[in-house]
């Protein structure tokens, strides 16, 4: 049994670059989304090896006792002492998947502080958000997330008062940035999943919900809501677009001319009593 | 089994002035308050009620097949996907094992009926009009609100259709029946078991239906609330789930899944309890540990449901109970395993009789294990974080639930025909039909696994091309169709039998519990004689009387004196404690 064991995990870490592939979630490209990794990985081979250990026994007993001409079963019962032995093994698995299960769930709750390439952004908008542990000095870009049915809203910090720079579907962000997102919904219950870039956390009608991330890579990670939503449930997706941060300065400069230069347009059209939905 | 000695002895008799006569079979069979008429009438519309889901399953794996399918509209889809959970469930699976339970829990505990018949009754008419209340909103609009309605999309702000309501009353109205049913059955096991049935020699099965009869005692009550909060959120001002005016969507949720979690514990311990039944009588070997299965069951009863808040890792709970809930959901493996090492080694040394129920037993530990394992994977906080809402523990829970319902119920059924008519199920058949059901659940499952960790969220009408879902969705609806075809053939073989099965004789398999001590089909009162218990497998006790009687038995060397001998009762398995005499044998 042992040796069989151990022929498998050989085989398996052999093969494993090529399963991890298919048998595994996209690459991580966050801290956070590592830790996850990590655990899934621990977690999923300790369940692979159960549902091993389970059919071995399974079919072994399935083919070697099977009813034949002269054969007559062997009737033995036993007690709970006879449970103490295979209850060892589980007792401790379960023990060690819940200790490894709370350090890690700790581990990719520790927002980490933004690195040496990224973006220094204020801190001095970081409220305690639940659950997450934040160091004062993360120097984190705090950005509200705003699901409504069937798309997403970025909110950045900058512009006017009273007026944040927005977006819609596409998150920009600056690589090796920590970001704090603050979650929250107009509507129904949405859920914000963005694979590489750690877990599913839910995004609440008149809640503020925080998690974090912080992009080790440039390029585009895409995922979409997992919380059904209504019709077009299925086309609510969002992608979150990592640049450097020099791009993102000029994105957020943009933003915010292309912002002003529209408001001044509405006020100008409201000065001459034009503007859409202006009553003359 | 009348006393054939009962000369000398008065003879009782009942006293009528008129016969009431016999109405049509129909009304008979739907106002009968026997506990095996109620038992069919619960396996047949819950076996309906299964196609309904199967259909709904397969439909919606047409609209996945390809990406960006557009042969359905996204409500239609979404609202045969808001159907085909609670039809799953609390539709098919439940009923399919209260059907059972009422069939054949009272007759394995030697009693002669249920505490409350009529209860019985009622309960059955009332999960109907449920499931007639879900399926009758199709005539208008069924609900599109999802698998559980949760709020806020079913505040009428986002629902402001009657689909809801149906969905609402019908879920309610089930799981009001659910818990009359149970209050029956906890009385019935509680009160009467035959004398010497004390409860450690109660078989697993009918200790299964014992448990399963408090969980939905306790759970079914808390669904009851949340439908009844959100039903007076939708039409009586009510704020209870209400975001709009600090209510809590999340309470909803916390209800909810308490409910569906406390019902998954459900179904798995009755498909262990009918395991642990089946395994033995054809294995012809005791049950390697009785104690030690009740024990692990009991476990399963209290932690499954405790776990209920494994479902909601993304919310904002504090941590202290995601912590507690991934401790419920992590112990949970202790108790299942030992549950599957005292199947293994119940099978092991015995001489194990490769007929359909066995099998299809056999077949369902192995799916439920893959699901229960699975499940057990992402109970794990951070890994819940990345596969919870995928179709990876989508395909988890559909793996215990269809290992446990549909392969756990094939293997009951097969076990227990011949009890319910007389007749086997087609053995060859049912041994054919496991392939693709088996075949199709493996692909099924390893398929949405592949998908889940890649991110395919559950319940969508529609994925994207070019993020490498293509294939796995592809095979995917392949497997489910396989599935589907073995399933509707196996269901057509039950349905065959029912009426032109093989004639079985009364005791087919041997097995040791007390529901083979009455003849197949089971007269209306069940037993002419309660026997009196003296272990856990009482027909082997008696079997085995009946045995030594009778080979021992010499013909006399005279013929015997011309007076009639004297009666003498012989009782089965000892003396006293039986209300009536003892059943002579030999």
């Amino acid at each position: 049994m042992l040796s069989l064991a151990l022929v498998g995990t050989a085989s398996a870490l052999l093969a494993a670059p090529a399963a991890a592939s298919i048998l595994g979630p996209t690459a991580g490209h966050s801290p956070n989304a590592d830790d996850i990794r990590t655990a899934y990985w621990v977690a999923i081979v300790i369940a692979a090896l159960l549902i091993v250990a389970v059919h071995v026994f399974l079919i072994a007993a399935l083919v070697r006792f099977r009813a034949r001409r002269g054969r007559s079963p062997r009737p033995f019962t036993a007690g709970a002492r006879a449970f103490v032995r295979p209850a060892a093994p589980l007792v401790a698995i379960a023990v060690g998947l819940f200790v490894f299960g709370i350090v890690m769930m700790t581990k990719a709750r520790e927002v980490q502080a933004t690195g040496s390439e990224g973006l220094g952004a204020d801190s001095d908008l970081v409220a305690q958000v639940n659950g997450l542990s934040i160091p004062p000095e993360s120097k984190a870009l705090n950005i509200n997330v705003i699901g409504q049915r069937w798309l997403w809203r970025f909110e950045y910090p900058g512009g006017r008062p009273g007026d944040r720079i927005f977006s819609y579907g596409e998150l920009v962000v600056p690589v090796d940035t920590t970001v704090l997102l603050h979650l929250t919904s107009t509507d129904v219950t949405h859920r914000w999943f963005i694979p590489a870039l750690g877990g599913q956390v839910d995004a609440l009608p008149g809640q503020d919900v925080g998690t974090w991330f912080r992009a080790d890579e440039v390029g585009t990670y895409h995922g979409q809501s997992t919380s059904f939503s209504g019709s077009a449930f299925a086309a609510m997706r969002a992608w979150v677009r990592v640049v450097t941060p020099q791009a993102y300065q000029q994105f957020i400069d943009r933003k915010r001319e292309q912002l002003s230069a529209a408001q001044d347009y509405v006020a100008k059209k409201l000065g001459e009593g034009t503007a859409p939905g202006a009553t003359p | 089994m009348t006393p054939p000695t009962a000369v000398g002895s008065a003879r009782p008799e009942v006293v009528t002035e008129t016969v009431p006569r016999r109405r049509q079979a129909w009304i008979e069979r739907a106002t009968s308050a026997d506990h095996k008429s109620v038992g069919m009438l619960y396996i047949a519309a819950a076996l309906t009620f299964g196609v309904a889901a199967l259909t709904a399953l397969v439909v919606m794996r047409v609209q996945l097949i390809v990406p960006e399918n557009t042969t359905m509209d996204p409500e239609i889809f979404n609202r045969i996907m808001s159907t085909f959970a609670v039809t799953g469930v609390v539709l098919f699976a439940i009923p399919l094992a209260l059907g059972l339970i009422s069939y054949i829990s009272p007759l394995q505990v030697g009693a002669r009926g249920v505490a409350f018949p009529r209860l019985n009754l009622l309960s059955f008419w009332l999960y109907v009009a449920g499931g007639f209340t879900i399926y009758g909103s199709y005539l208008w609009r069924p609900s599109e609100a999802g698998f559980g309605a949760l709020p806020a999309l079913s505040e009428p702000l986002y629902s402001n259709t009657h689909g809801v309501d149906a969905w609402l009353v019908g879920t309610a109205l089930a799981v009001l029946g659910f818990v009359c049913f149970a209050v029956n059955m906890v009385a019935t096991l509680r009160t009467m078991r035959a004398p010497g049935m004390v409860w450690r020699r109660v078989p697993l099965f009918t200790w299964a239906a014992n448990l399963g009869s408090y969980l939905l005692l306790v759970c079914g009550p808390v669904m009851l609330a949340a439908l009844v909060m959100l039903f007076v959120d939708r039409h009586y001002g009510g704020v209870f789930f209400d975001p709009g005016y600090d209510g809590a969507p999340l309470l909803y949720e916390h209800l909810a899944w308490f409910f569906f979690t406390g019902v998954f514990s459900f179904i798995v311990i009755i498909a262990a309890g009918v395991i642990s039944d089946v395994l033995p009588a054809f294995a012809r070997k005791p049950l390697f540990s009785h104690r030690g299965a009740m024990a692990c069951l009991l476990a399963i009863a209290i932690l499954g449901p405790l776990a209920w808040m494994r479902n909601m890792y993304t919310a904002p709970i504090p941590t202290a109970f995601l912590v507690f809930a991934m401790l419920c959901a992590i112990a949970l493996t202790v108790p299942i395993g030992l549950l599957i090492f005292n199947w293994i080694a119940t099978v092991w040394g015995g001489t194990l009789r490769a007929r359909s129920a066995p099998l299809y037993a056999i077949a369902a530990i192995s799916v439920m294990t893959i699901g229960l394992a699975g499940d057990l994977a992402w109970s794990l906080i951070p890994v819940g974080w990345q596969i919870e809402h995928t179709t990876a523990a989508q395909g988890a829970t559909m793996a215990v639930i269809m290992g446990a319902a549909v392969l756990g119920g094939f293997a009951a059924l097969h076990h227990w025909m011949p009890k319910i008519t007389g007749r086997l199920m087609g053995e060859g058949l049912g041994k054919i039909t496991l392939v693709p059901i088996l075949l199709g659940l493996y692909v099924f499952e390893l398929m949405a696994f592949f998908a889940g960790v890649k991110g395919q969220p559950v319940d969508i009408y529609k994925f994207f091309s070019g993020e490498g879902l293509d294939g796995y969705n592809l095979v995917a609806s392949i497997a489910v169709f396989v599935m589907a075809a073995g399933i509707l053939v196996e269901l057509g073989n039950a349905a065959y039998s029912y009426r032109h099965g093989v004639p079985s004789g009364h005791d087919p398999w041997e097995a040791g519990t007390l529901e083979w001590f009455a003849t197949s089909p089971p007269p209306i009162h069940n037993f002419d004689v309660v026997p009196d218990v003296r272990s856990s497998e009482p027909l082997y006790d008696i079997r085995r009387a009946i045995r030594d009687r009778t080979h021992a038995w010499r013909p006399p060397a005279r013929a015997p004196a011309p007076q009639p001998p004297a009666p003498e009762p012989e009782r089965v398995g000892g003396e006293s404690g039986g209300a009536q005499g003892g059943a002579p044998v030999a």
